[in-house]
């Protein structure tokens, strides 16, 4: 478990300084698969609660069958799985970057709540390092066919909650913040994994809208925040 | 007792006079009542707050006074608290009074109310209390806000083993409250429908993050709170105060626990404080803080070192002459003169103040140990002779100093590293030698051991080996062998050689081993078996008389391997025992010992020889077994294969086994169970060198099953599979001798008379010969003839078969649509006359006569040649008459010329000729007259029938010759 442990951090570190670089150098792949793959990459790695949440809730004492269930995401805390199937891509790299931006801050915050945590240079540098690749595939797609539209800033988001004023609530809400967290690094992985299956020029992504696009043409047979058509369903 | 009745009236008088003075100064009691009761809450705290005023006393009035507060939880009717203050209260003064709560103030709503009496001497009596006023209600209840429930104290911070109260408000009435602290089940008492309780004793440090409390209750409603508990803060160790320059005192502690809480509370921080000088400075680290000298010589510090945290303060204090709190700076050492045996140290002191004298220790490390310790009083530098080292050797010298007037501490060790030079080897190297005597010729093998490092005195370079020859004088040659050899050969003659060795290192050379490889191959001692004790071989020989100025031990440490790796063990004179151990010693392994004694000429003579295992062990393998001269009643097992040495304990002796035949065990043998619980006849042979046995008594036709196995000390060897033999019949040896001669007879005269056979067979009766492998073929061939062909007897049309002298007659059936012959009586001569087929035919023809000596029995029966009379040729036949005897001609040259042509197996067929007559235009004539003695070519007719067809079978009487008429489509060969 420990050697796990280990050499997820190698390779975390590797891929996060890899990818800083990158950005640092301000050259971007034109690799749209192999953007797509690191970032899969990285929001797998992102999603994995062994990483913040359950050191965090042993640090804080919540390992109990009482306050375990509290940790719970809080609703709206994040853009929910739908609403990022819903996004078209460039709406989704913009709402995902705004999101972990904010999420970033609020990390930081967090950090003295982690007293001697060994991944906390791995998961902010993941962070920054998807947030870079998202930048990049942000670019490749501008140039592509696909223009920029004005999108909301985070759809299906709340704004952060107000700090909490005592200790117990301030607890279960960074337990609940990095639960969501998690969630949210898995649903971009998802959407990822998809796009790599579904082609470039499509604007929706969700294989419910793939699968909708065949109306009129120019008729927009969807609408945000609707569920059309059951998940699962696969393009073409 | 009347004194007694008499002191106590007067004490009585007394006192009632004394407060009669009292009331004269203040006759009237005074109203002082409190007022303005403000009161309020600190919910961290947990205190009620209480401020009053006392109106009615005169300007500068000051009257001692004494102020009884009741307060009451939930209702006013339930007191929980009755206290009484008492202080000296001025003209319009704000009184203050403050109570900590055990409940959490928010938890219940509290009543508070007070009332005074005057408590000065001044003021007589009577003293009585004022009026209480009127109850003041502290509700934080309200505190709830938005929430529906909350758990009080909110993020309290308590030290450990500090009990605390916590409650449980809801908006709701309460049911089913659990309440957990760090997940274990609190008993809850309930306080009111809306508040819950319970009591924690003693808690106890969890966790830097603070202990968790959560409560719940049906219908779902929950709330926590975080108590913080922190370590107690514990009174700094080992605080003290020291200079090196006198410019900074260095002051350090022990900080103890960390009583620092996430989110909480800091680390507790640390202030020190010096009274003389009254200045103060709050450390940056956890166990030491500088403090800066003062310029004005300040000699005596008090220093105060205080440890703060949010719950409690804690000081240590210290008071010192800044002279005897002086820690001299670490010295710089430097070594010179380094020879092999001494070497000298100096070091220098960084001066503090006016160079006090300084006591310095210092230390003489070798192979990581302490060697030599010494002292030195110096003022600033310092110098030691280190002597008595060891040559090559690396040594760490290090030294330390204290002042010597006030010793405070010492100061930090300082040292270095050197190694003494090297030094010519001390001692001989210990050599022995293994000889092998072979084809005349000597091979010497040198060993030595190496050098002990006290006695090498430096790097072995090489070893120098002399070899002198005893009987022929010669110039001698030094051969350096390079380190680290530690053995080299030498090929030696019969003649007698000392061999000095020595090692040499860069410096010079060790005293020489001096060893004599005598021409005398010594004496052959018995070996003997040696004794095996806990702590290894315990030799012990017969002292010697005599020149003998040492022994000396030899074995083998890894025999079984063939490597031997020679040991050797040097002993003295006197010494006739030892015990030889060793690392290489494995169980089941023979060693042999040698014990030689060495002679003042440095010979060494084999005395005696000893072999024995460390650990015995049972054999691995039992001996393969042979048998043989099986009789009926014996047969004999031989293992003589099998070796002793070489097993892993010594064979004592041999177990013959042989399964009971009838459950009876044969003389000599005793019944004995097997490791495998079968029963057994067992035979104990109890000389290890007797390696044949011979099992007799057997009965005949009998199986018998047996097994040979080695038996030691320690056991016998594994058990095998028994291996069956047979016993022959009685007198089957006897059927034996006499059965195999008659049947090797009787072959060989088969063979012969096969031999003899075939040979007959070649002589009398050879194989006719096929005509149509015949040669002539391709001759007629050649001639490109179609119409010449072999004459086949078919192909002859006779006008009738006379055989003449014919003993037995043959009856001859020929179907077709033939004439059929009539039978006629044939008598000798047997000849067989060919008549003309036709009728005009007149006068003498050709009479075609064949011989042929391997005629079928039929014919040859005859014993001769037929002659066959040959009627006259037809006109029409004339041509081919004559092309026939061309054809003759023609085969009688081919024949003879072809003879080398004809293969070997065809050439042994005595053929003369044939010939084949195509007369195939007169075929459906059949003669009907009567032979005709015709004049006889010099052709005699060949004629080749098979048995079956020309042999039918005669009746008894059949003595008669047959004519039979050939049909043409009958093909006889």
């Amino acid at each position: 478990m420990r050697a796990q442990l280990t050499q997820r951090m190698l390779l975390s570190l590797v891929l996060g300084l890899l990818f800083l670089s990158t950005a640092a150098m301000g050259s971007c792949s034109a690799n749209y698969q192999g953007l797509l793959q690191q970032l899969q990459s990285q929001a797998d790695l992102l999603q994995d609660t062994s990483l913040l949440l359950d050191p965090y809730i042993r640090l804080q004492g919540l390992d109990t069958s009482e306050l375990r269930k509290l940790c719970k995401e809080r609703p709206g805390a994040f853009p929910s799985q739908d609403a990022l199937w819903e996004l078209s891509r460039w709406d989704l790299l913009r709402t995902l970057n705004a999101t972990l931006g904010q999420a970033l801050h609020r990390l930081t915050a967090l950090q003295q709540d982690f007293p001697k945590a060994r991944d906390w240079l791995t998961v902010t540098m993941n962070i920054r390092g998807f947030q870079n690749n998202i930048h990049c595939l942000s670019q490749l797609l501008r140039a592509s066919s696909e223009t920029a539209k004005p999108t909301q800033a985070s759809p299906g988001a709340s704004p952060p909650p107000i700090p909490a004023s005592d200790a117990f609530q301030h607890k279960l809400e960074g337990c609940q913040f990095l639960s969501g967290f998690h969630r949210l690094m898995g649903s971009a992985g998802q959407v990822f994994r998809e796009w790599g299956k579904t082609p470039r020029r499509s604007r929706r992504h969700s294989p419910r809208h793939l699968a909708l696009r065949k109306g009129p043409r120019g008729v927009q047979l969807f609408r945000r925040g609707r569920r059309l058509v059951p998940r699962g369903q696969l393009p073409r | 007792m009347a004194l007694f009745a008499f002191f106590q009236t007067i004490l009585l008088l007394v006192s009632l006079s004394l407060r009669t003075c009292q009331s004269e100064v203040l006759s009237e009691p005074l109203p002082l009542t409190p007022e303005s009761l403000e009161v309020s809450i600190n919910s961290a705290q947990q205190c009620l707050h209480l401020q009053w005023r006392v109106h009615s006393l005169a300007y500068h009035q000051e009257l001692k006074m004494v102020f009884q507060i009741e307060i009451s939880r939930i209702n006013t009717s339930n007191v929980i608290r009755v206290d009484y203050y008492s202080t000296t209260v001025k003209w319009n003064q704000v009184l203050q009074w403050s109570w900590e709560s055990e409940l959490p103030l928010e938890c219940a709503t509290h009543f508070v109310r007070i009332r005074s009496r005057v408590d000065d001497a001044r003021v007589s009596e009577p003293r009585f209390w004022s009026n209480w006023s009127s109850w003041k209600e502290v509700n934080e209840q309200n505190s709830l806000g938005h929430k529906a429930s909350s758990v009080f104290p909110v993020d309290k911070l308590v030290e450990e083993g500090s009990n605390v109260t916590i409650c449980y408000i809801s908006r709701s009435h309460q049911n089913n409250v659990s309440c957990y602290l760090d997940g274990v089940r609190m008993h809850v008492e309930q306080l009111d429908p809306n508040v819950s309780a319970f009591h924690v004793n003693n808690v106890a440090f969890v966790r830097e993050t603070g202990t968790n409390i959560f409560c719940e209750m049906d219908p779902k409603d929950d709330a926590g709170t975080v108590l913080f508990v922190s370590k107690v803060l514990e009174a700094p160790k080992d605080f003290s105060c020291e200079t090196q320059d006198f410019k900074t005192l260095h002051c350090t502690w022990d900080p103890g626990s960390d009583t620092s809480l996430v989110r909480k509370q800091p680390y507790q921080s640390y202030t020190l404080f010096e009274s003389f000088s009254g200045e103060k400075r709050l450390c940056e680290h956890k166990n030491w803080c500088d403090w800066q000298i003062a310029q004005d010589s300040q000699e005596m510090y008090n220093f105060t070192l205080v440890a703060e945290n949010y719950l409690r303060k804690r000081s240590v204090n210290i008071l010192f002459n800044l002279t005897h709190r002086v820690r001299p700076m670490t010295p710089k050492v430097f070594f010179k003169n380094i020879s092999a045996t001494n070497a000298t140290m100096t070091w220098r002191v960084h001066s503090t103040g006016n160079h006090p004298t300084l006591l310095c220790q210092i230390e003489l490390h070798g192979e990581g140990k302490v060697i030599q310790q010494h002292n030195a009083s110096i003022k600033v530098n310092g110098e030691y002779l280190l002597s008595e080292l060891e040559p090559d050797t690396q040594y760490m010298a290090r030294v330390h100093c204290g002042d010597a007037n006030h010793f405070w501490k010492w100061s930090e060790w300082s040292g270095e590293n050197f190694t003494t030079l090297e030094a010519a080897p001390s001692e001989a190297p210990d050599v022995w030698r293994d000889v092998k005597s072979e084809l005349g010729n000597r091979t010497v093998t040198l060993f030595w051991k190496p050098l002990s490092k006290s006695h090498a005195n430096g790097k072995i370079r090489f070893y120098n080996v002399i070899v002198e020859n005893l009987d022929k004088p010669s110039e001698l040659e030094p051969v350096p062998i390079p380190a680290p050899a530690n053995h080299t050969k030498l090929a030696l003659d019969q003649c007698s050689y000392r061999i000095h060795v020595t090692a040499n290192n860069s410096v010079g050379t060790s005293p020489a081993s001096v060893i004599v490889i005598s021409g005398d191959p010594g004496n052959q001692v018995e070996e003997e078996r040696v004794n095996v004790t806990a702590d290894g071989f315990s030799l012990s020989w017969k002292p010697q008389s005599g020149d003998v100025t040492g022994y000396v031990v030899e074995w083998c440490d890894r025999p079984q391997d063939g490597s031997c790796d020679l040991q050797w063990e040097n002993l003295g004179p006197n010494t006739t025992s030892t015990v030889i151990s060793s690392d290489a010693f494995r169980p089941g392994v023979r060693y042999n010992f040698r014990i030689y004694g060495i002679s003042t000429k440095r010979i060494a003579y084999l005395l005696e020889q000893k072999t024995g295992y460390s650990q015995e062990l049972a054999p691995l393998v039992n001996p393969q077994v042979v048998m043989s001269n099986l009789t009926s009643h014996s047969f004999t097992l031989s293992w003589k294969e099998y070796p002793t040495e070489t097993q892993r304990s010594f064979i004592r002796g041999y177990h013959v086994y042989l399964k009971p035949k009838e459950g009876q065990c044969h003389p000599g043998f005793e019944k004995a169970a097997l490791s495998d619980n079968s029963l057994c006849c067992k035979y104990k042979i109890d000389k290890p060198e007797q390696k044949t046995f011979v099992v007799e008594n057997l009965q005949p036709e009998s199986i018998y099953e047996f097994f040979v196995t080695p038996f030691t000390s320690v056991g016998e060897g594994p058990l095998d599979a028994f291996t069956k033999v047979t016993t022959p019949d009685e007198h089957s040896h006897l059927l034996i001798r006499i059965i195999l001669p008659t049947v090797f007879c009787v072959v060989l005269i088969m063979i012969v008379c096969y031999l003899n056979s075939q040979w007959m067979k070649e002589k009398c009766y050879p194989d006719i010969p096929d005509p149509y492998k015949s040669s002539v073929l391709s001759l007629i061939k050649s001639k490109e003839n179609p119409h010449l062909t072999i004459m086949s007897v078919k192909d002859c049309i006779p006008d009738a078969i006379e055989v003449i002298n014919k003993p037995e007659g043959s009856k001859i059936q020929f179907s077709g649509t033939r004439n059929s012959l009539t039978e006629t009586e044939i008598t000798k001569p047997a000849y067989l006359y060919l008549l003309p087929a036709e009728k005009n035919y007149s006068g003498p023809g050709p009479c075609i006569c064949f011989e042929n000596f391997t005629y079928n029995q039929a014919a040859s029966n005859s014993g001769s040649c037929g002659h066959v009379p040959v009627p006259p040729t037809a006109p029409s036949q004339r041509g081919l008459l004559t092309s026939l005897e061309n054809l003759l001609k023609a085969l009688e040259k081919n024949y003879m010329n072809s003879q080398g042509e004809i293969p070997a197996g065809e050439t042994t067929l005595n053929y003369v000729s044939q010939l084949a007559s195509p007369m195939s235009g007169d075929k459906d004539s059949l003669p009907t007259d009567p032979p005709v003695p015709a004049l006889c070519s010099e052709y005699k007719m060949q004629m080749a029938i098979p048995l079956g067809l020309a042999s039918p079978p005669l009746s008894e009487n059949s003595s008669v010759s047959s004519v039979t008429l050939l049909d043409q489509g009958d093909h006889h060969h």
